[in-house]
């Protein structure tokens, strides 16, 4: 029995030099120990690792010693056995030992096959150096990442608008487009969050207004067409002309078709949750400031209401019977209605009317100290204004009508026909002879204690000392100088064939219409407070209506800019849609409803009662017109 | 005479960019901060007509000067891409590498106020505020980057003690064969941990264990631990400890080079990924007009 062992070591120049060495033992040791018969230098064998054996000189037996195992074809294992005529290939840590038939001898083939350390291999410097398969590599990522956005921010949102270009509601759930949203949706349209395409009808098409109108129908409609009825070419013409960056920016809109003067732009959405924000005044400033230079208006300019608006101009009647026209308040302007009405002697807290309302405190409302304003006029349900005084409900607790008690029953003049007034007296006298003299006096001083509505006297009246004897004279009394009806109102005797006539009153209802005043959120102010002229006004034709300085006293403009010279304590800001109202459908003006439950308030005198300087007004619901 | 006096002035230019050159001025330094300083004009610039302009009714990216901001930006980010592909090209003078880096990171740094002014501080989830976010990702690992270039080298210079990359890894191939050698008698209670030692790559390791410098699975190191006070293993011993100091320079410089690098690998990819989100800006903006 034979077995050779071969080694092959390969020279320099890459020849290869083949050793044999016969071995003589029948069974060939192998490890790494010097006293093998085949010694292997590598940590990986063991001293002795295993032996090699062929018991009939054909079969090759290899089996392990204790610890580790070994390679045979490629298997891990710990015992071989095969023919040595086919071959096998076994594996010793980093060497391959290949055993083969040559004739009648077993040749061992020897060689190192790993290197003898993981450092000795070659080494690639500029990738092992580097990051380079740590990291996922700088082009993969680059282009990896780039797709991500533009499948994820450009082809899904396009997808979610294709899908729903023609759907009036979205189903809930995520919607791609939803990450091109600039910002939270105000309140008012918060339910519209996922619905895109109801104002982003077209792809490249700005909003228009036919996509506000298509919600915003009826008076809506005709509000977003215009501004004061002014056609879009005013409006664009009334404008400041635009600074350098302003053109550019119209020449921008211009060329990607962003027209002007569309509903969104004053109403601009995507500013964040909450209450959709008031315009602001530059907005309008852009027109007004300067306006009356660029187109034909009756408008003064206005910038700032601190600094720079003109003086109010309310609809007065010049003359009676007249159409309501525009005055300057600077230009003292009147307003005549027909009436006749001292506001001092009503107000004189010493005088007699004073003492006559004082006899009747706690009827009617009124108080010990004379009448006040509430006393006379009443506010609108709402709050906002004032009805129209009435002689009935206004007046009647003083200046009665009454003529004749009978049987307990008071007879009064029927107020505001005074051909009933001439048909009622002749019939009186026509009937039966007067007991007493008529009643029918008006301005003359009454007694005080003695007198309340419907009450019949018979001690001051001229007509007591008169006793008409006929009709004519008692209708000619009431209606003269001195009678109940000529006190209060403009008289016009008879002549070519009209009887007596009484100038119909017509009071202003509302004194501005491109204003919108709120006398609820004032409340708390004193009425003589702002309208400081009631108390010494003689006159019925007096506008008592408080000027811009006097609004001044607690307004200041939107940024809190006021003129010089005056000092405002607890500064109200108003910006102009505080009092105006761009749309001009007759209500008030929009403004956010404030986030603190209490309104603001001014107060210009501290520490009085409330009762003291209450108006009268019922409570107005809170919503609606902030002041 | 007038010709004599600008064939000086031309000489002294020359003389001038030659000791720019000969006394190594970095690309921060580069012309006297020329580009620090424009760079610095520019961000006040803005912040100050920012202040100054009044966009009714307030700023935002839409108003006129967000476009004009926001037009500026989307330009200047692709030009400061563009030094991907020029820095492929070395070129001299005023329109030299160094000049164009120079005014990268500069200009690059400008981009922080144009972009975010841009934005007039209204900032969400969305698609708007994604390109402003990677925008600043960008801008600030080129910041990084700027900042270990100025910083590390020493570091690297002093660790490496004139050695090569491949004299490293030579050394730990020299105490290999050495301790291979050495281990041959040695019974496999002591051979086995030294195999181990050869058996496992130098450059083994995942990224934590490369920005650590901290390798707890290193075989020598376990292998020095358990060989400590055995009779036999102490000239293996020595052996372990030379090849451990090798490795810990090794580790060292593979760290510091890790520090050096890993920015690009948050720029570039960063940058791209900017660029498609800043066109799905755009477009999103044209498209819901």
């Amino acid at each position: 029995m034979a077995f050779i062992l071969r080694r092959v070591s390969v020279t320099r120049a890459g020849k290869s030099i083949v050793r044999d060495r016969a071995l003589a033992a029948n069974a060939v040791r192998i490890g790494r120990d010097g006293g093998n018969d085949i010694h292997v230098e590598d940590l990986a064998v063991n001293p002795h690792h295993a032996t090699l054996s062929s018991p009939d000189g054909r079969q090759v037996v290899v089996t392990a010693s204790a610890g580790l195992g070994f390679d045979y074809n490629g298997r891990s294992v710990e015992r071989a056995a095969f023919d040595s005529a086919s071959g096998g290939e076994l594996r010793f840590g980093g060497h391959r030992l290949t055993v083969q038939r040559e004739g009648d001898a077993i040749v061992l083939l020897v060689e190192r096959v790993d290197e003898l350390s993981q450092s000795a291999k070659d080494v690639d410097e500029v990738r092992a150096f580097s990051l380079r398969g740590l990291l996922p590599g700088r082009r993969i990522s680059a282009w990896g990442f780039a797709a991500l956005m533009l499948l994820a921010f450009i082809a899904g949102p396009i997808w979610a608008w294709q899908a729903y270009k023609d759907v009036d509601k979205r189903p809930a759930g995520f919607h791609a487009d939803g990450s091109w949203s600039s910002g939270p949706l105000s309140k008012a349209h918060a339910a519209l969050k996922d619905d895109c395409q109801s104002c982003h009808v077209e792809p490249f098409v700005a909003v228009t207004d036919t996509a506000c109108v298509s919600c915003h129908t009826g008076e809506h409609e005709k509000m977003s067409a215009a501004h004061a009825n002014a056609s879009t070419a005013t409006l664009i013409a009334a404008r400041a002309p635009p600074g350098a960056g302003d053109r550019v920016l119209a020449g921008f809109a211009e060329a990607f078709n962003r027209p002007q003067g569309r509903c969104v732009e004053c109403h601009t959405e995507h500013e964040g949750a909450g209450p959709m924000i008031a315009t602001p005044q530059q907005f309008c400033a852009d027109c007004h400031d300067g306006m009356a230079g660029r187109i034909k208006t009756s408008l003064g300019d206005a910038a700032d209401f601190g600094v720079d608006h003109p003086q109010f101009r309310p609809l007065v009647r010049p003359a009676a019977g007249a159409k309501l026209v525009r005055a300057s308040l600077d230009s003292n302007p009147r307003d005549i209605s027909g009436m006749k009405f001292p506001h001092d002697v009503h107000m004189d807290a010493r005088g007699g009317v004073a003492r006559m309302a004082a006899s009747f405190a706690g009827r009617y409302g009124f108080g010990r100290a004379g009448l006040e304003c509430k006393d006379c006029h009443s506010a609108e349900r709402d709050g906002v204004s004032f009805k129209p005084v009435e002689m009935e409900a206004d007046c009647a607790m003083c200046h009665s009508l009454a003529f004749e008690t009978v049987g307990g029953v008071t007879r009064t003049l029927r107020h505001g026909e005074p051909a009933q007034v001439i048909a009622d007296l002749t019939a009186y006298y026509r009937s039966t002879a007067p007991t007493r003299p008529l009643a029918l006096g008006g301005m003359a001083r009454r007694r005080p204690g003695q007198y309340a509505e419907g009450a019949v006297y018979n001690i001051y009246f001229r007509e007591a000392a008169l006793r008409p004897a006929r009709a004519d004279q008692a209708i000619a009394a009431v209606f003269s100088k001195g009678g109940a009806c000529y006190d209060c109102h403009t008289i016009f005797a008879p002549a070519s064939g009209n009887n007596w006539r009484v100038l119909p009153v017509k009071q202003t209802d509302a004194h501005f219409s491109k204003g919108w005043f709120d006398h609820a959120a004032h409340e708390e102010t004193k009425c003589a407070d702002c309208h400081t002229e009631a108390r010494t006004s003689k006159q019925a034709s007096d506008l008592l209506i408080p000027g811009v300085k006097q609004c001044r006293d607690c307004h200041v403009g939107e940024t809190g800019a006021r003129l010089a010279g005056i000092a405002v304590d607890d500064p109200v800001k108003s910006s102009c849609a505080m009092c105006h109202e761009y749309h001009m459908d007759g209500g008030p003006p929009w403004t956010p409803k404030p986030a603190k439950k209490r309104r603001d308030v001014t107060t210009i005198t501290a520490g009085t009662p409330r009762d003291l300087y209450s108006a009268g007004f019922t409570p107005r619901a809170r919503a609606g017109t902030g002041g | 005479m007038a010709g004599l006096i600008r064939r000086r002035t031309r000489a002294a230019a020359a003389q001038t960019e030659r000791v720019r050159q000969t006394a190594h001025e970095g690309f921060l330094a580069y012309a006297g901060f020329r580009w620090a300083k424009i760079s610095g004009a520019v961000m006040l610039l803005v912040i100050v007509s920012y202040a100054l302009i009044d966009v009714s009714p307030r700023h935002n990216g839409g108003s006129w000067y967000g476009y004009t901001l926001g037009t500026i930006g989307a330009l200047l980010i692709l030009w400061l891409t563009a030094l991907g592909y020029r820095k492929r090209k070395m070129t001299r003078g005023a329109w030299s590498l160094k000049a164009w880096t120079s005014a990268h990171v500069y200009l690059g740094l400008a981009l922080i106020v144009i972009g975010t002014w841009h934005t007039g501080f209204q900032l969400g989830w969305n698609v708007h505020t994604l390109a402003w976010a990677l925008m600043m990702i960008v801008i600030l690992s080129g910041l990084f980057g700027i900042f270990v270039y100025a910083t590390m080298p020493q570091a690297l210079a002093a660790n490496r003690e004139q050695m090569t990359q491949m004299q490293m890894v030579e050394a730990i191939r020299a105490f290999d064969r050495q301790l291979h050698v050495a281990a041959q008698p040695l019974p496999p209670a002591i051979s086995a941990p030294v195999q181990a030692s050869l058996a496992q790559d130098v450059f083994a390791g995942g990224i934590s264990n490369r920005f650590t410098g901290r390798y707890p699975g290193c075989a020598t190191a376990a292998a020095r631990r358990g060989l400590a006070g055995v009779p036999d293993a102490a000239r293996v011993m020595d052996l372990l400890g030379q090849k451990q100091a090798a490795l810990v320079r090794l580790r060292a410089h593979l760290r510091i080079r890790a520090i050096l690098e890993v920015w690009l690998y948050v720029h570039v990819p960063a940058t791209f990924a900017l660029i498609a989100a800043l066109s799905a800006h755009v477009i999103s903006v044209f498209f819901y007009w």
